[in-house]
């Protein structure tokens, strides 16, 4: 599994094409459980970046890709999932800078840094029914056999049962059960895009 | 004078609290980094940033819910200015009504940050 600043490129436009297309879903689950903007924010946000990716030739490596990608969520989405998503790319750049590809160790090394990083930005930690449930479990599979994809329905099916404890969605307690977490099924397209560059 | 920047999810809100704290100290200057564009909910980093380039002196940030507190943490990392700017993570109002105050009697960033320690921890 090898991710190159061409694959990551190619999983960020899918996955803007994707968010589009389950924008109205990613809403609807936050007015059950938020303040139901998830999906048009997301929106936003991936279309900037979309953007800045199509008038860009070309980046010199993941570190300025990410790098670029991060602060434009952090500008563009607002709310939670600005921050959230955008230190994501941020963290990924502070260990794939000056690499234009990277597996292994390297690989992990970024998404566990993105992972950490996203939990310490959201005072947050797995099992508490957010995109973290979705992001570490992908992390840990990085050393693992375990096909990606599997990993990532295995991953939504186990966050949808959880309590919300973080966010809006913790107001609603146990009638939060059940229902998606809207950043743990963005996080989902994300991820499923990224596994697929790597498996290709 | 220590400035204050208040990131409400709600422009009105913070403009609500804004007359309030006039009452109390009427010299200290107030930045309302609350709402989004169009009177619309949330909150967002630029509007901090835009916030930072008008102080008049050092700042205390204080917010409301959740990705308020996100986003000044993250407004406050991206920040290369010169201003001393410390975020404390106390409820809005309270917070906001002890840090007026305690500027408006010329306390130091550091002093404000200590009372709200004080007040809040208890």
């Amino acid at each position: 599994m090898k991710l190159t600043t061409e694959g990551l490129k190619t999983a960020l436009l899918n996955t803007a094409d994707q968010i589009e297309k389950q924008k109205d879903e990613l809403t609807d689950l936050d007015r059950e459980i938020g303040d139901g903007d998830h999906g048009i924010n997301m929106s936003r946000g991936f279309t900037a970046v979309k953007k800045e990716l199509e008038d860009k030739d070309s980046f010199a490596d993941l570190g300025e890709l990410s790098k670029l990608v991060g602060m434009t969520l952090i500008k563009t989405v607002g709310g939670a999932s600005g921050p959230l998503f955008g230190t994501v790319f941020v963290k990924f750049a502070t260990k794939w800078n000056g690499k234009s590809s990277v597996e292994g160790d390297v690989l992990y090394d970024g998404f566990k840094e993105a992972a950490d990083g996203v939990a310490a930005r959201g005072k947050s930690k797995a099992g508490q029914k957010t995109m973290l449930d979705v992001f570490e479990p992908f992390t840990e599979a990085l050393k693992s056999d375990e096909p990606l994809e599997t990993v990532i329905e295995n991953a939504l099916a186990y966050t949808k049962e959880l309590k919300a404890e973080k966010g809006r969605a913790s107001y609603f307690g146990d009638a939060s059960k059940g229902l998606q977490d809207p950043g743990a099924l963005s996080s989902s397209i994300l991820l499923r895009q990224i596994a697929e560059v790597l498996n290709g | 004078m220590v400035n204050l920047i208040l990131v409400s999810h709600s422009e009105k809100l913070a403009d609500g609290l804004k007359e309030l704290l006039a009452e109390m100290a009427a010299n200290v200057e107030i930045h309302n980094a609350g709402g989004l564009d169009g009177g619309k909910i949330g909150t967002d980093v630029s509007r901090i940033e835009k916030a930072f380039s008008s102080l008049t002196d050092d700042a205390i940030i204080l917010t409301d819910i959740g990705s308020s507190t996100m986003n000044a943490e993250m407004a406050l990392e991206l920040y290369t200015g010169d201003r001393n700017i410390q975020f404390k993570d106390v409820p809005l109002v309270e917070g906001a009504f002890l840090a007026a105050v305690q500027s408006g009697q010329g306390l130091s960033v550091e002093q404000i940050m200590q009372a709200l320690e004080t007040e809040f921890s208890k």
